[in-house]
């Protein structure tokens, strides 16, 4: 975790969240092929709050899952922190999805056998490291869980479930977390109560988020906004408002 | 709808493979064991067919004994030499001669009695007529001479005998040395299921084998162009009473049935273990469509929607269950085959040699295949095919969450009403003693607690897997939810190698049990130092008469007891006669009178009975009972005793001196020796006192205890291997249990991996689970077949298993078997699981 002071201090720039050079994914061969990414390069700051939209096919997900080190880019680089992902074994990635970077996806997000605070601790088990229990404390403080700890997913509703899921994907301090539709399967009120956590946790407490999205108002929570369509990056706003951002993917026609 | 179902088949073209594979081996073992009993009847009664082909008439002496069933009892007796002449003087007679068997065993080499497992050592006379002789010379010539004999083709070749070469022959009397004119076949075989063939010329075969003057049977061949009908009537009007013909073809039909009997033996034996294989099956295949059914919900609930009736949904179900059984029996009827070729060159190895023959796939080996195997997939299947038919069309959408009921009052309370059945049936089965209820009621018992077994599958895994979870941190701890999520799917999975490891339970605490009352019978029967027994497998065959006197000569051996045994009718009912003598025999043999003379009685030609005789067919100390032996007829004998059960005496003793004179030619079957001292000397005396005597087996009472009880260890070895099939379907069960369980946890898996979780992490997962449900099972089996071995052992009482063990160390040794094989079990699964692609597993799709 780098303080603003500390960034705005230094000489050479502390590297991005993550970055990515010249991305190229493609599936298929012959008359099937698809181009999900078609050389995309593009930077998450650090201490940033960054969502990626498009339409559907626009490869938003795919560049997630390249830069997540989920997925195999077809060329390009791509980076977390300062460690090229490329250059990693399954060992490698593995360890660096525990201890570098959390991940909330749209749904099934927590294991069933599991308590909340077993979920919650999951990544700090895998790697056989204590668990900090004043960030533990704060986390639920914050997320409102405490009293759902010793429950398992099916007794919680929704939006319980996804807050377990911050919970887990900020527990390590990682330097990047990725949200995938997170409030895709979350009423309006939930939904609002985990994009503001999310804000806090960038704004407060330093996180780096991506979030990919198509929800308007969601992206209207991050600081900078980028469009992706057909597998290039089109357009980037800053700042964004809920309108701003519907008139900008008016103009992509998604 | 069939379309519906075999897309679907082919679509799970792996799944369908595994389900089918328990049903495979099941219908494999019993084609297999109808092929080869098929093969080995037909093979028989070609055989003695073809040898017998040319055989017009035999006379005999008619059977004396009442007999048992077949002609496996019938004892003739011989019939005296002038019958051949008057045959042959009988019109339409071509050709008659005599024909004389008797004890003949071969000399190796080495100076090794010659004998093949436990076939017999077979001496006869031979044929000059070949036509008639059922032996064909392949080298060399007929015995002419009385040093002559002529060897099966066999022996020959295994110990390198040649013709103009010299054998030493085992006799009833001391043993010779003889010429090998020339080599026989047996029909065309080299010998007749391993047993050897010593023939010699009918004047020298009458002296050795003690029939001077007699023929066991005449064989008679009719000349051409007469009325066969006619001369058998004209033959048996000329023949005395006593003494009666019957055609070759009646006699190759009793030779082949006394085969066929033991034969319906062994494949019943086979398939016992078959079906109980089978039986295993059918938990394997319950588990995968109930499975199956769980994962095809909203495929299910879709056809629902579209219209499909709830009748049809079931049929559907029970439709794929059908195709797959149909499959797997048909593949497993062809490897059925297979297994019977393989099974025949085992028996090779061990010396065996069958008359070779085509395999013989009968249409009721096709029939009971296939309805077996369909029958036990389609039945399985019923209960998920059920559960299929309620699921509601709503459950095609995709918020639906079934509703898993884990706990069912109602299969609690079945389950127990079944386990109760099942037991009462068991006891009653064991009390008769009726071995059908024996086998029904734990039937019933393996179901009920295949029933029950959910209610304490989760505190049983949740302790089980304490120490997993300890040792191996997230992963063990994971395995262990898993384990305990679902107790239903647990023991259901766990059921069939329940039964597998109950099974082998039962065997070892039922063999333990007789091993040490085998070691304890005998020592209640025998206070002899050493015992000469013949070495042949299981002491088959008995030896000559003159070791007795032999022994008696060695220094040191204070007593002797010859035993005899034979087959006579008490009170016209076949029965088994043993023999001692009567000097000095409580030196050697423990006789506990309950009531009446021990050695008194047997010198004045009186019977001895056991306690349990005398209470069955109430008999006391002074009763007349008529008897008959096939030599000398119909007689009366007094009840001088009754005895505590021996297991060497059997239930009717007399002296040796009665014996001898009801018997001709009787081989003893066991020397008792009592000496000054027991030691290397000793032995070493005995030793070199009967070295003229090879094919003996001399053994101290220690020894000899330790035989019989090796004896039971290799039949139960033998047990344990027919049963290690069982075991293996059940462990097929537990991986494809394992690897469905997988595919249904994909994304959890998916999840665990993007959150970190390691590949190794990962199997050590799915190990720990797969443990779990191995000693699960494990523990409930080994309570269970426990209880039932030393229920069967206690209810055996009055047959000789006085004592119940209960054999600790095997039953841990089946416990860390069961931790080896849930290991191996998971590791196809378990390479799945971490191999999983991240990405697609936390695809939503």
């Amino acid at each position: 975790m780098i303080s603003e002071e500390q960034q705005a201090g230094n000489a050479i720039p502390p590297p991005p969240a993550a970055h990515a050079m010249d991305l190229v994914k493609t599936y298929g061969t012959g008359d099937a092929v698809v181009h999900a990414l078609n050389g995309v390069t593009v930077e998450f700051a650090r201490g940033r709050f960054t969502a990626v939209m498009g339409p559907s096919g626009s490869g938003k997900s795919t560049l997630m899952h390249c830069m997540a080190g989920l997925d195999t880019p077809t060329s390009g680089r791509t980076f977390v922190g300062a460690r090229e992902i490329g250059l990693l074994d399954d060992a490698g990635l593995t360890e660096m999805r525990r201890n570098q970077i959390g991940f909330i996806f749209q749904s099934f997000n927590l294991v069933p056998t599991l308590t909340a605070r077993d979920n919650i601790t999951l990544p700090c088990e895998l790697a056989k490291q204590k668990v900090d229990q004043a960030w533990f404390d704060y986390l639920v403080g914050q997320l409102r869980i405490g009293d759902r700890l010793s429950h398992r997913p099916n007794e919680m509703s929704g939006g319980q479930q996804q807050r377990v899921a911050c919970a887990r994907a900020l527990i390590q301090r990682p330097d990047l977390v990725f949200a995938d539709e997170p409030t895709g399967n979350l009423d309006s009120n939930a939904s609002g109560e985990m994009l503001a956590f999310l804000r806090h946790s960038v704004t407060e407490l330093h996180q780096s988020i991506v979030m990919v999205t198509h929800d308007a108002r969601g992206a209207a929570y991050a600081d900078r906004v980028v469009f992706l369509a057909d597998g290039n990056i089109v357009d980037e706003l800053h700042s964004p408002t809920a309108d701003s951002v519907l008139e900008r993917m008016k103009l992509l026609g998604g | 709808m069939w379309k519906v179902v075999l897309q679907g088949l082919l679509a799970h073209k792996l799944r369908l493979a595994l389900t089918a594979l328990a049903i495979v081996l099941g219908v494999t073992f019993i084609s297999g064991t109808f092929v080869l009993t098929d093969t080995l009847h037909n093979t028989f009664t070609t055989l003695f067919g073809r040898v017998y082909q040319n055989v017009d008439f035999e006379v005999r002496g008619t059977a004396a004994l009442s007999g048992g069933s077949g002609n496996t009892g019938a004892v003739r007796k011989a019939i005296p030499q002038s019958i051949a002449t008057t045959v042959r003087h009988i019109r339409g007679v071509e050709y008659a001669d005599g024909v004389v068997n008797g004890y003949a065993q071969f000399i190796s080499p080495g100076g090794k009695a010659i004998s093949n497992g436990g076939a017999p050592t077979i001496g006869t006379s031979y044929d000059q007529n070949a036509q008639l002789s059922a032996l064909r010379l392949s080298e060399g010539s007929a015995p002419t001479s009385s040093h002559d004999v002529v060897m099966d083709a066999a022996t020959a070749q295994k110990y390198h005998f040649k013709v103009g070469g010299h054998v030493r022959v085992l006799l009833v009397g001391p043993p010779r040395t003889f010429r090998i004119s020339g080599i026989v076949r047996f029909g065309t075989a080299s010998n007749l299921a391993g047993a050897t063939i010593a023939a010699f010329n009918l004047p020298t075969a009458q002296k050795i084998f003690g029939e001077v003057g007699h023929y066991d049977a005449v064989d008679v061949l009719v000349a051409p162009g007469a009325n066969k009908k006619s001369v058998q009537h004209a033959i048996a009007a000329a023949l005395p009473k006593g003494v009666e013909v019957v055609t070759g073809q009646t006699v190759a039909n009793e030779q082949a049935s006394d085969i066929n009997q033991a034969l319906s033996f062994f494949s019943t034996a086979l398939l016992v273990f078959a079906f109980i294989s089978l039986f295993v099956g059918g938990f394997t295949i319950f588990n995968t469509f109930s499975i199956t059914v769980g994962q095809r919900t909203r495929e299910l609930a879709l056809l629902r929607i579209v219209g499909a009736s709830r009748r049809q949904v079931f049929r559907s179900v029970l439709a794929e269950a059908f195709v797959v059984g149909a499959l797997a029996s048909v593949v497993g009827l062809g490897l059925g085959v297979l297994a019977a070729d393989g099974l025949e060159a085992l028996l090779k190895v061990f010396g065996v040699t069958l008359p070779s023959g085509a395999l013989v796939f009968e249409g009721r080996t096709v029939i009971v295949g296939l309805v077996v195997g369909i029958g036990v997939t389609v039945v399985s299947a019923i209960s998920p095919a059920r559960r299929a038919v309620r699921v509601p069309p709503v459950a095609a959408l995709a918020d639906y969450h079934a509703d898993h009921q884990e706990s069912s009052r109602r299969r609690i309370v079945s389950g127990t009403v079944i386990e109760l059945i099942g037991v009462a049936v068991l006891v009653l089965g064991l009390s008769k003693p009726a071995i059908q209820l024996v086998g029904l009621g734990a039937f019933a018992v393996f179901i009920g607690i295949g029933m029950l077994a959910p209610v304490v599958a989760r505190p049983m895994a949740s302790v089980i897997g304490r120490p997993l979870a300890r040792l191996f941190g997230i992963s063990g701890k994971l395995g262990r939810e898993n384990s305990m999520r679902s107790p239903r799917r647990t023991a259901q999975t766990a059921s069939a190698l329940l039964v597998g490891i109950a099974l082998v339970s039962t065997i070892a605490v039922f063999g333990a049990s007789v091993s040490k009352s085998v070691t304890a019978s005998v020592d209640n029967a025998i206070n002899a130092d050493y015992i000469i027994t013949s070495s042949a497998v299981g002491g088959a065959g008995g030896f000559s008469g003159a070791v007795s006197s032999a022994a008696g000569k060695v220094p040191g051996v204070t007593a002797i007891s010859t035993v005899y045994e034979g087959a006579f009718d008490f009170r016209h009912s076949l029965s088994n006669l043993t023999a001692v003598s009567t000097d000095e025999l409580s030196r050697t043999v423990i006789l506990h009178m309950k009531s009446g003379h021990g050695t008194s009685s047997l010198v004045a030609g009186q019977m001895l009975i056991d306690t349990n005789t005398a209470t069955s067919k109430h008999l006391s100390v002074g009763s007349v009972v008529p008897v008959t032996f096939a030599q000398t007829g119909h007689s009366t004998i007094r009840i001088g005793g009754i005895f505590q059960p021996n297991a060497l005496l059997g239930s009717y003793v007399v002296g040796d001196a009665y014996f001898l004179a009801h018997f001709d030619n009787p081989l003893p079957v066991a020397v008792l020796l009592a000496t000054a001292q027991t030691g290397h000397a000793t032995a070493t005396a005995i030793h070199t006192g009967l070295r003229a005597y090879p094919g003996l087996k001399i053994q101290t009472r220690a020894a000899f205890q330790k035989s019989q009880q090796s004896q039971v260890d290799q039949l139960l070895g033998l047990v344990y291997a027919l049963l290690a099939l069982a075991v293996v379907i059940a462990l097929i069960g537990i991986v494809n249990t394992l690897m469905l369980s997988v595919f249904e946890r994909t994304h959890e898996i998916g999840l665990l991996r993007a959150v970190g979780m390691k590949r190794r992490q990962v199997r050590v997962m799915i190990r720990s689970e797969s443990v779990i449900l191995a000693v699960f099972g494990a523990i409930i089996g080994i309570i269970v077949g426990t209880a039932l071995g030393a229920a069967f052992s206690a209810s055996l009482k009055q047959q000789g298993i006085t004592d119940v063990v209960i054999p600790g160390s095997s039953l841990v040794i089946f416990l860390v078997l069961s931790v080896v094989l849930g290991l191996g079990a998971a590791s196809w699964p378990a390479r799945r699981a971490a191999k999983l692609d991240v990405l697609r597993a936390i695809a939503t799709d």
